[in-house]
Formats: structure tokens, C-alpha cells, sequence
């Protein structure tokens, strides 16, 4: 009897072992079949690519790289080896290489998204916790605002903001000044921060020290070298300014152009204002959810300790805030970064506007999505990589406190 | 009243020092901006270029003879939103008075004196009723709305083909390519969902890359690769720009469909798998009958959201040459006789944008309300 089962329960284990090793096989073969497909898949678009390609007489290769340009960008600059073949950043001319034109491109699409980003968190904060004013006027003017931002499309208000705005500034000669700032159908001049230090061993000691507080306030530790940083960071700036290591360069503003300080071409103001105000709509959106979705509380516990709104919303529901909202702020960055593809529309020389001029003039068309496919999605990397650092960050100090 | 009112505006304007403040800048400078904006729009503004080039900013270029064929595209649609319509909210008497109004106000706005347009007008709206009524009053009739709108499509496209696809535009392919990608998108995003989290590693490693890909390239990017691709690969086919346009929006907005539809499927409980598995249902049946219908449920409304995005991001076929509203517009004030309508036109492509964008949040915002009660 003993014996039988035994060698029964033998049996089931022989059975159930290949049937495993069935399951198994099969798994792996389905595996292959797929990896099989996709690759074949993948060898056929390839293939097909090329001979059509060969049909219109072309040769897909990134050869064309190397070749002069020809044409020139309205603006940007780019890196170029010098004659002591030490790289410089120097504005692009139509000599350049068709690599350095793509770099110019990528520049100005990140110097767009760095400034919107950071402007559009500044405003989308304030317009979020402005919906939840005890204000009433305030609280329905941020919701009809981002409402309306929200509800239409970012290209009509791209173009919106250069021909109905920005183009019926008026012409230089009469151009608005306030506080230095220059206003015009020619572009916006802001005073520049110009280094006069030259090379003399205080003025760079000055300037590295400036560096280090950046860098010490974004990634020291301890709070109170933190504080330091920071400190250090107002105080370097304006010993610069009053010993005359740094000046201010003010724009002034002649018959035909302005001259001094930096310069916003009125594509880039365009595109910058209408980027700010739609991402800031959708970011205020999230501070405005993750608001609501905190528990109610932290309202009333605060009240009965007797603070007031003002300290309950600085100190105890902003903290909460930020440390759930980074990650939706960083898909806002990445979909706000993908925006400024729109800069074709009124003809600012952004990444994809530049490979619209190269594939005209070159033809290859294909082998430069590729390149900008590629750009795109290294600063998608970039930004979600700085984003998920600073998320992890926060959480820390949040469990540390 | 007016103790009330007093109440009122001392706790919801002047509750505190700083609130006062706020109030006492932003109201006037409101109600100045308020005032110069109504100002221009009775005094100033010649509106009269809206009704004049109305038919340009609805059908874009397509032949003003041929405009029938585009009122029938325009019965179709109202139809097939009145049955989805239908799906949430059933029909009540008090919604066809307001309809009637909205009509009214419509027909009145657009100054048409054509009672060709007024008659087709009337018919969409009845249509649009038709519809909302039969998939609210009938429920057989909600099985047959996928492939009533598949069939829709499909008669659009037939019917507005003949004079050539290269000519549509205006408001009506704005909508068109909106219905067609939020349709189409729906079961790619789908399968694409239910491969993310595959058994088959490689099956995963596809969808993920694919999906991962889409949502970190600009949409502008995608159309205009796939309308250059498009010839090269297959030029035998030679679609048209419109259909090219298409293609490009649904490739990449399947990658955002896959996004919503794998976040309500993460939302369904686990023990639901396992109670279908423990009954004896197949992989496929779990996954249709069972995971699905919970999962869809969830992302209703941020599929409406989806859809509302894909409308806002319509104008971008500008770059394949394609007319759409926006640049129905643009063409408009490019004709040196309307250069100085600037601000009439936008402010008409402003509102007309609002206006449409906010139904579709106002529907999304009911269905979440709607399915928020029914889980409870």
C-alpha cells in the first residue's frame, strides 16, 4: 500500500516536472518567436527606408554632418574649436559645420526650457495657491485664468503672443523703458551683469567662491553651511557690484537698435511668454490637486494651534506639497521642454526648426529626425534624472525631520 | 439683502488687512480691462469679417459647392456624440429646451440667412437628440456605438473624399482628426497597456520602449516624420495628407491611451484575477470580461482629458500643410484687405477654442462626479 503510493506520488513529480519542462520550453520559444519578429520587423522598415530612399537618389549616411552650412540661424551660438584648439562658445555663421548648426538649436531649445521652467514654477505656484485665496476676487480670477490657458491651444496663443503682442510693441525709437529694461518690437533688452574683473587673483577668488555657495546650496548636508551657502550667495554678488568687479550694463536704446545689456529676440519673448503661461497653468493645476488632496487635518490642526493662514500655508501645507508634486512637476518640464518645438511657428531657431532648415537643405530628412529624435530624448533623461534626484532628496529630509 | 451682501463681501473681500489690499488693486483693474475689452468689442471691432469669411474658418478651403458633403460629415458626428452622450446622462426634457437655445444662439451668432445651412443646422441638432435618446431610452442600442462610430468614420471618409481629401479643413478637420485619433488610439493604447505587463519579457521591452519613446519626442516631430516617411516606405499607397496627419496623431497619442489605460488597470484589485482564475476563466477571458471593464471604467475621464488634449493639439498640421482652424484664420488676415482684423479674428478662434474645450472638461468633470458616485 505504502509502496503503491510512493511510487504513485513518483509518478505525478515525473508528470508534473514535464509538464513544467513543457511550460518552460514553450515560454522560451514564444520568447524567440517575438525577439524573432521584431527584429524582422525592424530589418524590413529598415530595408524598405533604404530603398526608397535609393529610389529619390539618396544615400542614408551622417556624412553630411561634416559639410559647411550655408545658410545662417537668426540667433544661437555653438561650440567651435579655436585656433588653439581649445572649444569656444561663439555665435553660428554660415561657415560652421551642419553639426555645429544642430548644437545651435539644441542651445536655444535648452536655453528656452531652463528659463520657462524656472519662471513657470515661480508663477504656477503662486497662481495655484492663489485659487485657494480667502479672496475672493483672487481665487476666481486664478481659476478663470488658468482655466482659459488650460482650455485652448498652446499654438494659437504662441501666436497669439508674436503677431497680436509682441510684433505691436512699438518700434525702438519709441520704445518703453522701465528700470532699465527696454521694450520693443525689436526685442526686449535687460540689463547684463559684465565682469570687469579682468584677471586678477581677488576678483577670480571672488567668483569661485560664488560657484562653490551655488553648488554648496543645492547639495550640502548640514543645515547651518547650507545657510552659509546661501548667505554667501547674496553677499559675493554685491561686494562685486559695489568694488566694480562686476557692473551693470544698462541698454540704451538709439534711433535703430539698442546697444548694451542682453538682448531677447521678439521670437523668443514670444515663445517663452506663451510657454511660462501654459505650463505655469497646468503646474498651478497640480499644486492646486495636491493641495485639495491633503488631509483636512492639517487645516484644522493648525488652526486650533492658533496660526494663521498665512503661516498654514508657508509652513505646514507648502512643505507637504512640494514633496508629492515633484514628480508631476517633472512630467510638466518634460511636456513643457517638447513645447518649445513650437518655436517653428513664428520662427524661432529652436532644435526642430533647425532641422527643418538642414532637411531642406541637405535631403536628409531621415537621418536627421533621427539626431533630433535622439536630443530629445537624452533631455527628457536629463530633466526626469535632475527631477527624480531632487524628489529623492526632499524625501529624505522629510524623513530626517 | 443688503446686510447680507455686506456679510458676504466682509468675509470673501475684506477679511484681512492683506485681503483688502488685493481687493482694492484687482478690482479696478478688472473692471478696467473688463471695461476697455467690451469697449473695443461694441465700438471699435468690425465684426462683419466673421460671418463673411464663416465658411473658410469651418471647411477651410474645400469647395463651397461641395459643402453639402460637409454638413453630412457634420449630421454624422452630431449623431454619434449624441449616442455616447446617451451612455452617461440619460436624456431629459429640461436638456432639449437648453439645446434649442444653444441653436438658436448659434444661428443667431453666425447672422446665416441661407436656409439651406439653417435646415442641415436643424437636422444635426435633431440627430444629435436621435442619437442621445436612443442610447439612453434602448439599451440594446449601446452595444452597437463602437462599431456605429467605426461605420460613421468610414461614411465620413466616403463622402467627403470625392473633391479631393488635400482640401479639407477649418473647424470641421480639427473635430474630424480629433474623432478619428480618439477612436482609433483607444484599442492600440489598449493592447499596448496589456503588453506592458505582458508574461513575455520581450513583448514587455516593446511596448514600454515604444510607449516610453512617443511621450518623450514633440508630437509636431512625429507628424511631420511620418508624413515625409510615409511616401518613401510605401509609395505605391500614396495617402493623402489628411490621412498621413492622422496616422502620425495616433501613432503617438496610442503611447498616452497605453498610459491611462495601464494606470486603471494597476487600479483594479488583484483578488480579481484571482477570484476569475480560481473559477476557471482563461488568461484572455480575465483580461477581457473581468480587468477591462473595471480598468476603462477608472480612465473615463482622463481619456476625455486625452481627447481634449488631441483637440488643443490639432493646429499643429500646420505643419504638413493642412488647414485647420487656426490657420483658416491666419489665411484669413494674411489677405491684405483684413490685415488690420487681428484682433477680431483671434478673439473669434479664442472663444470658439474655449468654448469647445470647455464642454469637453465640463463632460469629463461630470463623469468623474458620475462614476465617483456609482463606486461609492
Amino acid at each position: 500500500m505504502n509502496a503503491d503510493q510512493a511510487a504513485q506520488w513518483r509518478d505525478d513529480d515525473k508528470r508534473l516536472a514535464a509538464r513544467r519542462r513543457r511550460n518552460r520550453i514553450r515560454y522560451h520559444a514564444t520568447q524567440f518567436a517575438i525577439v524573432g519578429i521584431a527584429i524582422l520587423l525592424v530589418a524590413l522598415f529598415a530595408v524598405a527606408v533604404k530603398d526608397g530612399l535609393a529610389r529619390h537618389g539618396i544615400k542614408f549616411s551622417f556624412s553630411f554632418l561634416g559639410n559647411a552650412a550655408g545658410f545662417d540661424i537668426s540667433e544661437g551660438r555653438t561650440f567651435a574649436i579655436g585656433e588653439d584648439s581649445w572649444p569656444s562658445f561663439v555665435g553660428f555663421t554660415s561657415n560652421l559645420s551642419i553639426a555645429q548648426a544642430f548644437v545651435t538649436g539644441i542651445v536655444n531649445t535648452i536655453k528656452v526650457a531652463v528659463l520657462a521652467i524656472i519662471l513657470s514654477t515661480v508663477l504656477g505656484t503662486l497662481l495655484g495657491v492663489g485659487r485657494l485665496s480667502t479672496n475672493w476676487v483672487v481665487r476666481n480670477l486664478c481659476f478663470w485664468c488658468v482655466e482659459f490657458v488650460r482650455n485652448t491651444p498652446l499654438l494659437i496663443q504662441l501666436v497669439f503672443w508674436y503677431f497680436a503682442v509682441v510684433l505691436h510693441f512699438p518700434p525702438i525709437a519709441t520704445a518703453a523703458k522701465f528700470y532699465g529694461i527696454v521694450i520693443s518690437q525689436q526685442g526686449l533688452y535687460l540689463p547684463a551683469l559684465v565682469w570687469q574683473g579682468g584677471d586678477s587673483a581677488y576678483a577670480i577668488a571672488l567668483g569661485a567662491v560664488f560657484l562653490v555657495a551655488l553648488v554648496g546650496a543645492f547639495v550640502e548636508k548640514i543645515r547651518s553651511f547650507r545657510w552659509a551657502c546661501i548667505v554667501a550667495l547674496v553677499a559675493v554678488p554685491a561686494i562685486m557690484l559695489l568694488t566694480g568687479i562686476m557692473e551693470l550694463d544698462f541698454p540704451v536704446a538709439s534711433k535703430f537698435k539698442a546697444s548694451g545689456g542682453t538682448s531677447i529676440s521678439p521670437e523668443m519673448a514670444a515663445l517663452l511668454l506663451a510657454i511660462v503661461f501654459n505650463s505655469a497653468s497646468y503646474i498651478a493645476e497640480i499644486v492646486r490637486g495636491s493641495i485639495d488632496a491633503l488631509p483636512k487635518g492639517q487645516w484644522e490642526a493648525s488652526a486650533s494651534l492658533g496660526l494663521d493662514r498665512r503661516s498654514t500655508v508657508n509652513d505646514i501645507i507648502l512643505p507637504q506639497v512640494f514633496r508629492v508634486v515633484l514628480p508631476s512637476f517633472g512630467n510638466q518640464y518634460i511636456s513643457l521642454t517638447k513645447n518649445t518645438a513650437l518655436g517653428i511657428a513664428i520662427g524661432y531657431p529652436d532644435l526642430f526648426n533647425v532641422y527643418g532648415t538642414i532637411a531642406n537643405q541637405t535631403g536628409h530628412s531621415l537621418e536627421g529626425i533621427v539626431i533630433v529624435m535622439i536630443s530629445y530624448l537624452i533631455l527628457s533623461w536629463i530633466i526626469s534624472a535632475v527631477v527624480g534626484w531632487a524628489d529623492r532628496r526632499m524625501a529624505r529630509q522629510g524623513a530626517m525631520r | 439683502m443688503i446686510a447680507k451682501s455686506l456679510k458676504w463681501s466682509r468675509h470673501n473681500l475684506f477679511g484681512k488687512p492683506f485681503d483688502a489690499l488685493l481687493t482694492l488693486i484687482v478690482i479696478p483693474t478688472v473692471l478696467w480691462l473688463v471695461y476697455e475689452a467690451v469697449a473695443w468689442a461694441l465700438a471699435e471691432a468690425q465684426w462683419d469679417i466673421i460671418p463673411q469669411s464663416l465658411r473658410v474658418l469651418m471647411i477651410g478651403i474645400y469647395p463651397a459647392d461641395q459643402a453639402w458633403r460637409a454638413w453630412i460629415a457634420v449630421a454624422i458626428i452630431a449623431a454619434l456624440l449624441g449616442m455616447a452622450l446617451g451612455y452617461v446622462f440619460a436624456f431629459k426634457a429640461r436638456h432639449a429646451g437648453f439645446l434649442a437655445l444653444v441653436l438658436l444662439a448659434l444661428a443667431a451668432a453666425t447672422g446665416t440667412n441661407d436656409l439651406s445651412n439653417l435646415l442641415f443646422l436643424a437636422t444635426s441638432a435633431v440627430l444629435f437628440v436621435g442619437g442621445w435618446m436612443l442610447t439612453s431610452w434602448v439599451p440594446l442600442s449601446r452595444k452597437f456605438l463602437v462599431p456605429a462610430s467605426f461605420i460613421g468614420l468610414i461614411a465620413i471618409f466616403a463622402i467627403m473624399a470625392p473633391p479631393g481629401a488635400n482640401l479639407w479643413g477649418g473647424l470641421l478637420l480639427s473635430i474630424l482628426l480629433t474623432l478619428v485619433t480618439s477612436i482609433v488610439t483607444l484599442p492600440i493604447g489598449i493592447l499596448l497597456a496589456f503588453g506592458r505587463r505582458s508574461r513575455f519579457s520581450s513583448v514587455r521591452w516593446i511596448c514600454t520602449a515604444y510607449i516610453e519613446v512617443m511621450r518623450s519626442v514633440p508630437l509636431i516631430m512625429v507628424v511631420y516624420w511620418i508624413w515625409i516617411l510615409m511616401p518613401v516606405l510605401t509609395p505605391q499607397l500614396n495617402f493623402s495628407d489628411v490621412v498621413r496627419g492622422m496616422i502620425g496623431f495616433t501613432i503617438f497619442y496610442s503611447a498616452y491611451v497605453a498610459e491611462y489605460v495601464r494606470s486603471g488597470l494597476q487600479a483594479v484589485p488583484r483578488g480579481q484575477t484571482e477570484a476569475a482564475r480560481s473559477l476557471g476563466m482563461s488568461e484572455f477571458d480575465i483580461n477581457r470580461s473581468i480587468i477591462l471593464p473595471q480598468a476603462i471604467r477608472v480612465v473615463v475621464p482622463p481619456l476625455v482629458g486625452n481627447v481634449l488634449d488631441i483637440f488643443n493639439n490639432a493646429p499643429l498640421v500646420f505643419i504638413i500643410g493642412l488647414t485647420d482652424f487656426l490657420r483658416a484664420g491666419q489665411m484669413i488676415l494674411a489677405n491684405p484687405q483684413y490685415g488690420d482684423r487681428t484682433y477680431e479674428v483671434y478673439s473669434f478662434l479664442f472663444v470658439t477654442y474655449f468654448l469647445v474645450g470647455s464642454v469637453i472638461t465640463f463632460v469629463a468633470r461630470k463623469l468623474e462626479a458620475h462614476l465617483a458616485r456609482g463606486s461609492r
